[in-house]
């Protein structure tokens, strides 16, 4: 019997922006899209921080550039006052809302930023909703990145 | 996906007024060593492979423009009514370190990777 390929929903799939762009909606479930028919949750992007609009305690949107596509993302600083959150423990809730507040002060034009996150569709455009960032130092930081999205991308996401 | 444009990654020797990239209004990705810099115009000079091109850096803050290191800039390229180049940056960052051959390699595979997914999504 064929082995199936192991699935990549639960992954954090890396991606460049011009890819992210051909994902499209998996019927039925708005948190689910597919890439090359493959379903897909969560993401990893690096880029550019070209631009960022800050709106105090609630969100931080911001677009990266990787030099392909520019990427949409919005890192949520609502944790302490919004509904959605409400049954998690108070002491969790507070370690999330200090990281969250951490990565949208380090988040500044012209940073090179790795963004891990939910791939997501607001008003019918995509965004990528922020779990994790990382400011990389490295000046080849880039470079690696389309590298190893471009092998991952032959040898497992379009193979 | 944003309204804002990326920056299409292009080498200085590529800037040609017979290019593609060479358009008014363009946004570009470009690298290379600084040459000059003048404190009073904002203006920076880079070269690359022989290439040179005007940057215009009025718009960025907190960088230190140390001549003979290697920036990146992303910006809008504006054509001059002499024919000459001038990138207005958005963006800029000292790459002191990069791995040039890496970077033009990589740069190739970059966009063979996405001509062929073009190729393979317009059939």
């Amino acid at each position: 019997m064929a082995q199936q390929p192991p699935s990549m929903l639960n992954v954090h799939v890396r991606l460049l922006g011009f890819s992210l762009r051909s994902i499209t909606p998996s019927p039925g479930c708005s948190s689910v899209f597919k890439l090359n028919g493959k379903p897909i949750s969560r993401v990893e992007v690096l880029g550019v921080v070209t631009s960022r609009d800050c709106k105090p305690n609630k969100f931080l949107r911001f677009t990266l550039d990787d030099a392909t596509e520019t990427i949409t993302c919005i890192l949520w600083l609502n944790h302490l006052s919004s509904h959605f959150f409400f049954d998690r423990q108070p002491g969790t809730l507070r370690v999330i809302a200090d990281l969250a507040k951490r990565f949208a002060d380090d988040l500044q034009i012209g940073e090179v930023a790795r963004v891990r996150g939910n791939v997501g569709s607001y008003r019918g455009d995509l965004q990528v909703t922020v779990s994790d960032v990382v400011i990389e130092s490295d000046p080849n930081a880039e470079t690696l990145h389309w590298l190893d999205c471009i092998s991952l991308a032959r040898l497992c996401y379009f193979a | 996906m944003a309204a804002i444009k990326s920056g299409a990654l292009v080498t200085l020797p590529e800037l040609q007024p017979s290019s593609d990239f060479f358009k008014e209004g363009a946004s570009l990705r470009v690298i290379g060593k600084l040459q000059e810099y003048s404190v009073e115009t904002a203006i920076a000079v880079i070269a690359d492979q022989g290439a040179t091109l005007k940057i215009d850096t009025q718009h960025l803050r907190e960088i230190g423009f140390r001549i003979g290191s290697i920036f990146q800039f992303i910006g809008e390229l504006h054509i001059q009514p002499n024919n000459e180049a001038v990138l207005q940056a958005r963006t800029g960052r000292n790459i002191d370190g990069i791995d040039l051959d890496l970077y033009y390699q990589s740069l190739q595979q970059l966009r063979r990777f996405q001509a062929e997914h073009m190729k393979s999504a317009a059939t």
